[in-house]
């Protein structure tokens, strides 16, 4: 049960990083970024512009949107000049040799369309040559679809939403764990060295102090995770406003990210709470190797990466299980593989039980350490406190 | 509420910070401990606020018919000896945390901090960073977070410390506030004049161990063979020589050619003048009691580091 004054602690400590106008002012540049880049790309966009070609008289291809194909009936070379001189075109196409040639200014990306257009007309031609009707070409030029079936009826398929889905948990997991690794670390080693923790000491138990500062920096993780989300929608809604002129969000599987909000939850509880046990046995962050073993809880998202090709196999099934791992493991397995009702239950009461653990190991860690006055426990000290079962 | 002390042991690996400490405080009184540092006054403090615990030995709080082995935190206000707050916020905000944190609303905390910050003059200061502040202002607000929500038993470890003079004595009357409202006051000090105008009690110790006990009369009456001569020479003597007669305790120098002699529990006043004549015509002799430095002086010689006898 957590406590008012732990409520408190985490409130303190949730205020104390989070400042709203530079919350505001840096939501505000990323929008302005993605707006920026999505407007640049809207006005520079060659496909809406329209280009004139000179081609040879013998060369009857037909006008597109993009395309307008003039004879000009003048000397190959006064065309070039032309082209140089006073921009009359944007492309002079010549046959040499059985060979066609475009000749331009400079590379550009609307040349690749006019590839395209020009090898159409071609292919039209040599079908035609042959005696060959619209509808046999439409079946030849039609790709051939190719389905594949998954024996293992649980397996969704690969590169799927799904995916896409699973990835985007993974991103943002990473992006609130790296926002609690900084906090943790700055706020736990910073009161120590700024002394307030003796004084916090006579108010509230080490377990209430260690409750609210994981809660709170869990708040302000699970913060950053949302804003990101939430970035991560809007860039994808504007860009396809922008590009597709509507916004598809029907890869977007509700269920899933409903079984992500606890995963989620508790993974980001369990890691600060192992953040905080480490934070709390540094005496002197200048000083001390151990900051860098809290990055330790980055490495479950590294390991369910490495098997999130294979979600129904043996790496993934055990990584979804073990709560040290489940809570990057199990959402994405849940994304990508039909599971049983059972699997994400049991995963998510290891894993709450395995939270409980953490967050009295931070705590007696805390009690522990700042009564060696000074000197920093080492992990011999810091795995028998782990273990003990001494009441505080 | 009532504290009673027995027979308390401490260790710290191999030094032994308290030895067989034994006192009690009676509510509504100031308590003082004095001694130098390493005496084992933060040890005891924190035993009694419970970070620690006594290798031996026992602590019984008693309140309102309840008993505890260490002060409960809703009793406590404290004011620790490696002391700090949360420099990037102002004043406000860090004393309405450590309120609200004792259980205040936040409209108590308030009225409380009004009426605290107008005791220490620091009310046009209380949207000010706490960095803003010169150290003796920190202090200020550091001795108000202890006791804003009037707790029963206040424990302050070196209060004056970091403090001028002017501030001091604002100190003493903070002080002499709290004990008008009822707090019960443990400080640890080693400014003696101060302590002398408040403790009702006190407990000067040296390498863990209780030197002397008692209300200041009491520790007078315990020193009363601990008799001071102000003595005068006509010509310069050298007080280093002074100290190496038998006769002789300690001697401080008051001004030039006068001296302070604390004599020996065992020695008379006329084989000290005879001894003190072999240095120079005297120009003053005045027997007197010693205050409370004095006192703390002569004890502290009596109980030098066994390392340095």
């Amino acid at each position: 049960m957590i406590s008012r004054q732990s409520l408190i602690v985490a409130r303190w400590e949730f205020l104390r990083f989070f400042k709203w106008k530079q919350q505001l002012v840096s939501y505000l540049l990323m929008l302005a970024v993605i707006a920026a880049i999505a407007l640049w790309s809207f006005f520079t966009d060659e496909s809406q512009q329209q280009y004139r070609i000179a081609v040879p008289a013998e060369l009857q291809i037909t006008n597109t949107e993009q395309f307008q194909f003039q004879r000009p009936g003048i000397a190959l070379e006064t065309q070039l000049m032309q082209m140089q001189n006073d921009d009359s075109w944007h492309a002079v196409i010549s046959q040499q040799d059985g060979q066609l040639v475009v000749h331009t200014l400079t590379g550009k990306k609307w040349l690749q369309q006019l590839d395209e257009v020009l090898q159409q007309h071609y292919r039209h031609q040599a079908a035609q040559q042959m005696g060959l009707n619209a509808a046999q070409l439409a079946a030849l030029e039609q790709p051939i679809e190719i389905e594949t079936r998954y024996l293992d009826q649980s397996y969704k398929g690969k590169d799927t939403p799904e995916k896409i889905i699973a990835i985007g948990a993974l991103i943002l997991l990473f992006v609130g764990l790296s926002t609690a690794f900084g906090q943790v670390l700055v706020s736990i080693t910073g009161e120590k060295q700024q002394r307030v923790t003796e004084q916090l000491y006579a108010i509230v138990t080490p377990q209430q102090w260690m409750d609210g500062k994981v809660l709170g920096h869990s708040f302000s993780a699970l913060k950053a995770m949302l804003t990101s989300a939430l970035v991560m929608l809007l860039s994808f809604a504007v860009v396809s406003v922008f590009t597709k002129k509507a916004v598809d969000l029907s890869w977007l599987d509700i269920s899933v990210v409903l079984w992500l909000i606890p995963f989620a939850l508790l993974g980001v509880v369990l890691c600060a709470s192992f953040m905080g046990a480490i934070a709390a046995s540094i005496d002197d962050p200048n000083n001390s190797g151990k900051s860098a073993v809290m990055m330790i809880t980055w490495l479950p998202m590294v390991f369910t990466f490495i098997v999130i090709d294979s979600p129904a196999g043996i790496g993934m099934t055990i990584l979804s299980f073990v709560p040290l791992t489940s809570f990057a493991a199990m959402p994405v397995k849940m994304a990508m593989v039909t599971v049983s009702w059972w699997q994400p239950l049991l995963s998510l009461l290891l894993l709450l039980a395995t939270v409980y653990w953490m967050r009295r190991v931070a705590g007696r860690v805390f009690l522990r350490g700042m009564q060696m006055y000074g000197k920093e426990p080492s992990w011999g000290d810091i795995v028998r406190w782990a273990l003990s079962n001494k009441a505080d | 509420m009532q504290l009673i002390v027995t027979a308390i042991n401490k260790a710290y690996s191999s030094v032994q910070a308290v030895k067989n400490v034994s006192f009690h405080i009676n509510s509504g009184e100031i308590f003082a401990l004095l001694g130098p540092n390493g005496a084992g006054k933060s040890s005891i403090i924190r035993m009694l606020v419970g970070m620690t615990k006594p290798d031996s030995g026992s602590i019984m709080v008693s309140y309102q018919s309840q008993h505890y082995d260490h002060v409960p935190r809703r009793l406590l206000g404290y004011l620790p000896e490696d002391r700090g707050l949360y420099p990037d916020k102002s004043i406000e905000k860090n004393l309405l945390y450590l309120a609200q944190l004792h259980g205040l609303s936040k409209s108590k905390a308030l009225s409380e901090m009004d009426y605290w910050l107008d005791v220490f003059e620091l009310t046009a200061r209380r949207h000010d960073e706490l960095k803003q502040l010169s150290k003796g202002n920190q202090q200020k607000v550091q001795l108000i977070a202890a006791v804003l929500h009037q707790p029963a038993l206040v424990i302050l470890d070196e209060p004056f410390s970091g403090l001028d003079p002017i501030n001091q004595e604002k100190v003493v009357l903070f002080l002499q506030q709290l004990k008008a409202k009822g707090m019960t006051v443990i400080l640890s000090a080693h400014q003696m004049a101060m302590v002398e105008k408040l403790a009702d009690h006190m407990l000067l110790m040296a390498q863990g161990q209780v030197v002397l006990a008692g209300t200041l009369q009491q520790i007078q009456q315990q020193s009363q063979n601990q008799r001071q001569m102000k003595v005068g020479f006509s010509s310069e003597v050298n007080a280093a020589q002074l100290e190496q007669l038998a006769a002789v305790v300690t001697v401080q120098q008051l001004q030039a050619r006068h001296y302070l002699l604390t004599l020996a529990e065992q020695a008379s006043v006329s084989d000290c003048l005879k001894q003190l004549l072999q240095y120079g015509e005297l120009t003053q002799v005045e027997m007197q009691s010693a205050d409370l430095h004095q006192l703390y002086l002569a004890a502290m010689a009596r109980h030098k580091p066994e390392a340095a006898v």
